[in-house]
């Protein structure tokens, strides 16, 4: 990911050193955060179930679900640089890197699956129905946007490099 | 150095390092003087922002005391900060993950406590004077927090020299 960020030319300003690692988990928390509050925003003006149905709020519940998964491996883990042993026993059928690997991938295809939801929601549930309120779909869809980029800004924003 | 002899006997260089107009500034008026003044400054700033906060409850054209939860966000945003800090004592320094979640989470707490208000407003709860108000005082004390941190959280080695 780094050789994609040089190539736009802004290496100076992506590469503040210590800060960016401070500055990503910053902007990660903003987009999460800001996230839920829209759902919650959206959750205490139409407390009805015609207007919003309150099961919508599943699909942000993944959404989190997933940010945790794809920040819980680190990209050291999924390289293969740690000497901790695998799952399923010592023999490691399955090595630890191969784990971090399939847990990374459940997490992205949760994280994509629950934004492809979102947008699901705001269609079929909103405008394909032409319903007068479509305020709760476009926060459902904003929610897990955020969600999703804050977890894409947490995990690849930071570097681990540890000199820098 | 040794051949300069000074005319006045001044008191000792200060033990932080700091700006040269703060080391000007403790040098003529003793060690202690700059983290007393930076005390009262917080502690000002600090009032200042509760003021904020009581007046979005308590005017007479508002009268609703909900933003008052907001004082609970304030209260726990410098806990993950801590819990960090003691979590990795062995000083990391720079790149520790534990630090990056704690950033994540008071960013999570400030933003928080300025979405809550803005909720209230939206349904009507309370008025959207009282919530620019809150908003404001809400500013304000995140600022004193942060302003706590960079004068006192420079380390535990020589903090208690200055008093």
């Amino acid at each position: 990911m780094s050789g994609f960020l040089e190539g736009l030319r802004c290496s100076e300003c992506i590469d503040w050193g210590e800060k960016r690692n401070t500055i990503a988990s910053i902007a990660a928390g903003v987009l999460f955060f800001t996230g839920w509050w829209i759902i919650i925003d959206a959750a205490v003006i139409y407390p009805t179930m015609e207007e919003f149905n309150h099961s919508y709020h599943a699909c942000g519940v993944i959404a989190t679900i997933a940010f945790l998964m794809i920040n819980a491996v680190s990209n050291g883990q999924v390289r293969g640089d740690s000497y901790s042993e695998g799952c399923l026993g010592q023999t490691a059928f399955l090595s630890a890197s191969h784990s971090a690997r399939i847990w990374l991938f459940i997490g992205f295809m949760l994280a994509f699956g629950s934004l492809i939801a979102s947008m699901w929601i705001l269609f079929g549930g909103y405008v394909a129905k032409e319903k007068a309120i479509v305020y709760p779909g476009i926060a459902v869809f904003f929610q897990n946007a955020f969600i999703f980029f804050g977890g894409l800004v947490f995990k690849f924003g930071r570097t681990e490099d540890l000199w820098q | 150095m040794s051949t300069l002899t000074p005319l006045l006997p001044l008191p000792a260089a200060p033990q932080f390092p700091v700006s040269s107009g703060a080391a000007i500034v403790s040098s003529l008026l003793g060690p202690g003087v700059l983290n007393s003044f930076a005390l009262v400054a917080l502690s000002f700033s600090g009032a200042i922002g509760l003021t904020f906060l009581m007046l979005g409850c308590a005017l007479e054209d508002y009268g609703v005391y909900w933003p008052l939860f907001v004082l609970i966000f304030h209260a726990i945003s410098p806990i993950p900060h801590f819990i960090a800090k003691r979590a990795t004592y062995d000083s990391d320094a720079t790149s520790s993950a534990c630090r990056e979640l704690a950033y994540f989470f008071t960013t999570g707490i400030v933003v928080s406590a300025f979405g809550f208000p803005v909720i209230l407003a939206r349904v009507s709860v309370i008025k959207w004077g009282a919530c620019g108000l809150v908003l404001a005082g809400n500013a304000v004390i995140f600022l004193t927090i942060q302003g706590f941190f960079l004068v006192f959280g420079r380390g535990d080695d020589f903090s208690w020299e200055q008093w």
